[in-house]
């Protein structure tokens, strides 16, 4: 098939699900209302909560879901053939993808801005939020593993990675003294800082890593892996304008023109897919179902946004109207960026032996060359455009662990510090955080690492679907389009985790892995397993709560039908 | 104007205001909870004078107190609201 068939295909989907079904359930179901006050109005307090245009939201949404979970995903699922990934990626966001995002700034709105802790306690019952907060730290510590380790293959298999990350992290620091220390203007900020960035970019193809630290440094894993928590540590300890911030603001435009010259790209080029539609059901990684619609998981489905929808979006949206746009709208956007890199992997190799040499040494070396592909289509030389991909991979993987490593600090110093005072402490908390996160990338295979990642974020998309249902019954409106694919992805979640725990830890009983991979074994089995149980304890207390509700519409259309 | 430059003044606008909200606009909210969060000591430093509980040295926090007074109901729904982990990361 031809790319731009897959991308026209996308829109078309993308059109129908917005403009159809979408806006059935918006005005039908929801029946959203310009006239209510939404909680950005109602407690407007110049700070969380306050009303903010839905164009600026789009931006904001957009740039807090698109990481680099939409591009890895699709890259390692093309292992089964591109046409299950294709469908995966349409349909899950057709019936799931936009329906958890925009349900859950909804659920939000209607329910005076509570966050997901508050929901759950208020919805479903007070055990309920201990366990979705517990299941959360578990859920983000995988998150920085998964992502850690794109971080640490994309600067072993492309060298010029990590001078051109290291220019942008110059840059970014720049930006921040200008805008906040120096009081510059905020155009020449971002003219002279993207200039450095960009200059990095094309000084680290004459400066690749082995060149300047040595073949062995360049390739270590340790060296990488240290530099990539080195810097989420200075994210999570430095004031939030100092460091993570202004890196953020300076890579956003970066990957920014990155995927619009991309597309443009594709467009020019259009080569036709050279893998095959369909592989195998089975492969390394395990079975199509439920193995592939976990891997593929921002593209199609993710749990992070409905974070994002609840806590972020859903107190500055200052219209309900707006919901299906910001909500609804950029999950469609997420889909596109997913498809490109559906396309990218699976049009640049040759052939499946080419292409399974290249996913050997991780998915940023893939990401890259179809970036430099794309970009050459428009004039880019091809390794200033292998350089410009790495970059883009790294700071799509980087901005969301340094995130989360600050979130995992936070956290810990909430949850422990009753134990000890010493946990109170910032350092504390983020070493223990990076500390884990390292184990993790050092000690796991990546694409089991990559399933036990994909597992948690959908388990935590149904999780918020779960919420949305019991949000809709207990107002008496129609539940199946969020109830089905919650038990959807409810089952095909705890089948997947179950399913890689499983074989880790057989790996472990039958001494089969020794050394590293022992540790990295366990402590990935441990934690699937933990997550499988917070998960059925918690759909078992949702399933009563959905009960109860049920009884109470039941009793109430009795005593309707009797007066 | 004509409809037509206002549509086109629009189109831009929008585009200017979705590269800030990629770009700007978490910036922008961070910015606004460190203030909030320094305004949080600030109003516990009047706390006494608002409760009629000279705590603090009178003088200093009287001086202090009408710059407070008008924020003090949304400075209370923000100490109050439940807070969890998600709240941190958006």
């Amino acid at each position: 098939m031809n790319s731009v068939v897959v991308l026209i295909l996308g829109l078309v989907v993308a059109f129908i699900g917005y403009r159809f079904y979408a806006k059935h359930i918006d005005t039908k179901i929801i029946k959203s209302d310009p006239k209510r006050a939404t909680p950005a109005k109602m407690y407007m307090d110049g700070v969380e909560f306050m009303p903010t245009s839905k164009n600026i939201l789009f931006g904001y949404q957009f740039k807090s879901i698109a990481g680099a979970a939409p591009i890895i995903g699709p890259i390692i699922a093309i292992q089964w053939g591109w046409l299950p990934a294709l469908i995966w990626i349409l349909a899950g966001t057709f019936f799931i993808g936009w329906v958890q995002d925009y349900s859950s700034a909804m659920v939000a709105m209607r329910n005076d801005g509570a966050s997901f802790g508050g929901l759950s306690h208020k919805l479903i019952s007070p055990r309920a939020r201990i366990i979705l907060l517990s299941f959360i730290y578990f859920y983000l510590l995988l998150i920085a593993g998964a992502f850690g380790n794109v971080v640490v293959s994309t600067t072993i298999a492309l060298k010029a990675a990590p001078m051109a990350w290291l220019f942008l992290t110059v840059g970014g620091i720049l930006a921040g003294q200008m805008i906040y220390r120096w009081r510059k203007d905020i155009i020449l900020t971002t003219v002279v800082t993207v200039v450095i960035a960009m200059a990095g970019i094309w000084f680290g193809t004459l400066a690749p890593s082995d060149k300047i630290l040595g073949l062995d440094l360049a390739n270590s894993r340790w060296l990488w892996a240290i530099a990539a928590f080195v810097f989420c540590y200075f994210a999570a300890v430095l004031p939030i304008w100092r460091f993570a911030l202004p890196i953020n603001y300076v890579a956003s435009y970066i990957v920014f023109l990155g995927l619009f010259f991309g597309i443009i790209g594709i467009f020019i080029l259009h080569p036709d897919f050279t893998l095959p539609a369909y592989t195998d059901f089975s492969i390394r990684i395990g079975p199509i179902w439920p193995i592939m619609f976990v891997t593929i998981a921002c593209g199609a489905i993710s749990g992070w946004h409905s974070i994002v929808s609840s806590s972020g979006t859903a107190r500055q949206l200052e219209n309900e109207l707006d919901a299906r746009p910001v909500g609804g709208g950029v999950m469609f956007i997420e889909m596109m960026l997913a498809l490109f890199a559906l396309i990218i992997a699976g049009t640049i190799y040759a052939s499946s032996a080419e292409y399974g040499a290249a996913i050997a040494k991780g998915p940023g070396g893939i990401f890259a060359a179809g970036v430099s592909k794309f970009l050459g289509a428009l004039g880019m030389p091809a390794a200033l455009g292998r350089s410009y991909g790495s970059v883009m991979m790294i700071v799509l993987a980087i901005t969301i662990m340094q995130l989360v490593i600050r979130f995992m600090r936070v956290a810990t110093s909430e949850l422990l510090s009753d134990v000890s005072p010493v946990f109170r402490n910032p350092h504390i908390g983020t070493f223990i955080a990076c500390i884990l996160g390292m184990v993790l990338v050092m000690t796991g295979w990546w694409q089991y690492l990559w399933v036990l990642f994909g597992g948690a974020n959908q388990l935590m998309a149904s999780l918020a679907l779960l919420l949305v249902t019991a949000w809709l019954m207990s107002e008496g409106r129609s539940a199946a389009w969020a109830f089905w694919p919650m038990i959807f992805m409810f089952i095909t979640t705890i089948a997947a985790l179950l399913y890689t725990s499983f074989n880790l830890l057989q790996k472990v009983i039958s001494g089969a892995v020794k050394g590293e991979a022992l540790i990295g074994n366990t402590l990935m089995g441990l934690v699937g397993f933990f997550l499988v149980i917070a998960a059925l304890i918690l759909g078992a207390e949702g399933m009563k709560a959905l009960k109860r509700y049920r009884a109470i519409t039941k009793a109430q259309v009795a005593s309707a039908a009797k007066a | 104007m004509s409809e037509e430059k206002k549509k086109k003044g629009s189109f831009f606008g929008a585009v200017k205001e979705f590269v800030y909200g990629v770009a700007a606009h978490d910036s922008a909210r961070f910015a606004l909870k460190s203030r909030a969060s320094m305004e949080h000591l600030f109003i516990l430093i009047t706390m006494g004078d608002m409760l009629g509980v000279p705590i603090l040295p009178p003088y200093y926090s009287l001086r202090l107190l009408p710059y407070v007074v008008p924020q003090i109901s949304t400075w209370k729904r923000r100490m109050l609201k439940e807070k969890d982990l998600t709240d941190g990361l958006a």
